[in-house]
């Protein structure tokens, strides 16, 4: 199993294009929503606008990484038959889904350190130094949620479905999670969904690291809820996949 | 019939069916392996082939009431135990990675894996080990997946249609590498349309045909099976209807095809066909009898069951 994991990480570091461009575009799409020369603090907030969504931003490109990435790869090995021939060898099915998320999870880190190397220069962001360790690492953390989530869309959908089913989640849970937008400007009951939704659990770890705040167990609570929730029903989909398949 | 009784069947198909809707792809399958056998499994496309693999290797359950056995334990069993390596016609490769990382991979998930490097050397693709895994020929491809197979210490290897996509030396390069994991003692079953494969490497060939095995036998014995030998000669005129009626009631005759005075005979049982020509008084010039392929054996063999729609059992066969 270990070898599975060291070699889908291995694969991920190769894939340069898909690296570069889930690397690359959460640091631009911050600079550009954030604006360079805004200042003054979010709608309804208090917190600094920038700081805001720097954190949204770098958790918005690691599940963008991890989403994106594990569905379709894994719709597509699926197709090609290799999750097949990997049946036929003693891995155990969590042996693939946990070497999935840790190739995800090799993508979303470099994403994520752009995202506040970006804040901390170009927007002029100021935290103190276990700020920036807990941002980083909260948003981590939290991308494995969304890494089980992919490996799960992967089970659930087939070829040409995956693409809009995994935009339907990524979307979704964007928007309800309030990464693109404050909760606070959002119709009230978007936010009593969003309030239950694994993305705003998700940026509400570094909201409360923001505000000079331990992270709630509240939000890691229901992370870790939506984790093994995730998780368990890839394991299922994988076991029902390869009866089938 | 000398095996001890410790030693469970290698495979063991017990009424074993399996129905996709209303599609019976395999129709009680009853059928043991033994330890060390290399058998093929022949039969056109359709005839349940990659069904009876699945079921075989756990990939499917049979219907209820049928039973597979790997080694006396479930397939499944046995698969996570390492004692059956497969190679899939339709099992993908990992892409983005080099074909000694994914051998390297094939070794560290099996339970007693060899080292990479000799499975290269065994599979006989040391020369590919730092190729993408993308960037392979059809026939290459293949040959990765067998090292995959057998990349430990299994005591079955199963290879669905083996040879697909390689050229003529790539075949044989492949045969005697799979004949040197026969000669380790493992048992092999490989699924082919390729009908001289089954009989230049099989010890044992089951024929399927719709879901149902039409023999089970050596390849010798399934081209005695199916009567093929051929038997041509010309005659001084054209036969009218009586001689022609008369060539037909030759015994061993299977069937008959005329082209003027030329005659050429099927036959199950040459020797007395050609006997019993020279008994109707005729002159028979240049006289042939040649023995045929397995694959014209096939034919007659699934031509046959078309026809009656019986099984072709071995004591209908004949004796020899």
């Amino acid at each position: 199993m270990k070898t599975l994991v060291k070699l889908e990480i291995t694969r991920s570091l190769r894939n340069k294009k898909f690296m570069f461009f889930s690397v690359i575009y959460p640091p631009v799409l911050y600079v550009i929503i954030a604006g360079r020369d805004t200042t003054g603090n979010m709608p309804g907030l208090p917190v600094d606008l920038k700081l805001y969504y720097m954190v949204a931003m770098a958790a918005f490109g690691a599940m963008t990484a991890v989403l994106m990435g594990n569905s379709e790869r894994i719709a597509k090995e699926r197709e090609t038959g290799w999750v097949r021939q990997l049946r036929l060898t003693a891995l155990p099915g969590r042996g693939y889904v946990t070497a999935k998320i840790a190739s995800a999870a090799t993508v979303s880190l470099p994403s994520i350190l752009l995202v506040l190397l970006t804040g901390a220069t170009v927007m002029d962001v100021r935290l103190a130094a276990w700020q920036w360790g807990a941002v980083a690492l909260c948003s981590w953390a939290g991308s494995f949620v969304f890494a089980a989530l992919g490996v799960a869309i992967g089970y659930l959908a087939t070829g040409d479905a995956v693409r809009p089913i995994t935009m339907l989640f990524y979307f979704g849970l964007a928007f309800t999670g309030g990464l693109w937008l404050p909760m606070s400007s959002l119709p009230d009951w978007v936010r009593h969904i969003g309030e239950w939704m694994p993305t705003y659990a998700y940026t509400g770890l570094g909201r409360a690291v923001e505000v000079g705040e331990a992270p709630h167990l509240a939000d890691a609570g229901l992370l870790l809820g939506y984790l093994v929730l995730f998780a368990a029903v890839a394991a299922w989909l994988y076991r029902k996949d390869t009866r089938k398949a | 019939m000398t095996s001890t009784r410790a030693t469970a069947p290698a495979v063991e198909f017990i009424s074993a069916s399996k129905t996709y809707g209303t599609v019976r792809a395999l129709d009680g399958l009853t059928v043991s392996l033994h330890p060390g056998e290399t058998v093929a499994l022949l039969g056109p496309n359709g005839a349940g082939k990659s069904t009876t693999l699945d079921l075989l290797l756990g990939l499917r359950n049979p219907d209820p009431g049928g039973r597979v056995r790997l080694f006396g334990t479930t397939p499944r069993q046995a698969v996570t135990g390492g004692r059956v390596g497969a190679m899939l016609q339709s099992g993908g490769l990992m892409e983005g990675v080099r074909v000694r990382e994914l051998v390297e991979l094939a070794c560290a998930l099996h339970p007693r894996g060899y080292p990479a490097e000799q499975v290269l050397a065994d599979a006989r693709i040391t020369e590919l080990a730092d190729r993408m895994v993308g960037k392979l020929s059809g026939g290459q491809e293949q040959r990765v997946r067998f090292a995959l197979a057998t990349a430990g210490d299994s005591d079955l290897i199963v290879l669905d249609e083996p040879t697909t996509g390689m050229d003529v030396t790539a075949r044989r390069a492949f045969w005697s590498a799979m004949r040197a994991q026969a000669a380790q003692g493992r048992t092999v079953l490989f699924a082919t349309h390729y009908l001289e494969e089954a009989d230049e490497v099989a010890d044992r060939v089951l024929v399927l045909h719709r879901g149902r095995l039409l023999a089970d036998g050596s390849a010798a014995r399934i081209k005695a099976m199916a009567g093929v030998r051929r038997v041509g000669f010309t005659l001084d005129a054209v036969p009218d209807g009586v001689l022609e009626a008369q060539l037909r009631a030759l015994p061993g005759v299977a069937e008959l095809d005329l082209a003027g005075a030329t005659v050429r005979l099927r036959c199950t049982d040459a020797d007395a066909t050609v006997h019993a020509l020279y008994a109707l008084g005729l002159h028979p010039r240049g006289l042939e009898v040649t023995g045929l392929g397995l694959e014209e054996a096939f034919v007659t063999l699934t031509t046959r069951a078309e026809e009656t729609g019986h099984r072709v059992t071995e004591n209908k066969a004949g004796t020899k």
